[in-house]
């Protein structure tokens, strides 16, 4: 066995097994049980996703949870707002962007983060092309959408 | 301390379920409500979750509440591109203000 899968079945073997603990919550009686599931859930993911065929970077996922934790609640109070003030707060339009991003995944997962992001809805991607239903117009989306590009490629090793 | 906190977090949590059904019912068309659910639904979960882990019997079911969250922030993130493509496809035209 080469020593990439080697790293990957003891990465992925002991994030399960962290994840097993916390769905059984603790229970040693459980491990039985257990051992299968990991093992069937570790096969599984050497078989989708091969060791190497994306790399996260752990520096690049801290700095998008943190970016994104913190306009979660940004764009939850704002649109609490907007819901207490009715419709005549609302100043709603879409908005067609490209994206810069080379791989589709990463694209994917900036048209479904984007859903929880203030002020911005993905309506449709298309290749490169993604269309937005934004819920105020004069907000700065553009520059945010890049912000958020630039750290998703980050996180996934890309350039754009 | 725990108790108050925890009382904090969940009532935080409510008012933005609370702000989110508002916003479901009042705002003018599909995406506009997807704002609200999407957005409003899935920080009043969090803050939820937050106030019952704090309260949680061990270190596992804690964890376990705080691990809700992002399963259901993907769920709703697709649910949400999946309803809004589909009015799209539809033809619905986005609500626009009046302009005076």
């Amino acid at each position: 066995m080469n020593p990439v899968m080697m790293i990957a079945i003891l990465r992925r073997g002991a994030l399960l097994s962290f994840l097993w603990w916390i769905l059984t919550e603790g229970r040693r009686d459980a491990w039985v049980a257990g051992f299968v599931a990991i093992g069937a859930a570790l096969w599984l993911s050497l078989r989708l996703c091969a060791p190497r065929s994306t790399q996260i970077s752990v520096g690049g996922l801290g700095a998008f949870l943190g970016y994104f934790i913190w306009n979660s609640v940004r764009g939850g109070v704002q649109v609490a707002l907007l819901a207490l003030r009715g419709r005549r707060a609302l100043h709603p339009g879409t908005l067609e962007l490209q994206l810069n991003l080379a791989s589709p995944a990463p694209r994917i997962f900036v048209a479904n983060v984007l859903a929880l992001m203030p002020g911005t809805v993905s309506v449709r991607l298309n290749g490169k092309r993604l269309r937005l239903h934004v819920i105020d117009e004069r907000m700065p989306i553009v520059a945010e959408v890049k912000a958020l590009e630039v750290l998703i490629a980050r996180m996934f090793g890309e350039r754009v | 301390m725990i108790e108050l906190v925890s009382t904090l977090l969940l009532s935080v949590g409510a008012f933005f379920y609370f702000a989110g059904t508002l916003g479901l019912l009042r705002f003018p068309d599909v995406y506009c409500r997807l704002h609200a659910l999407a957005k409003a639904d899935n920080l009043g979960l969090g803050f939820i979750l937050l106030g019952l882990a704090i309260q949680a019997e061990s270190l596992a079911a804690a964890l376990k509440l705080v691990l809700i969250w992002p399963l259901v922030l993907a769920a709703s993130a697709t649910v949400s591109y999946a309803i809004a493509r589909r009015a799209d496809t539809l033809g619905i035209k986005p609500w626009r203000r009046e302009e005076r």
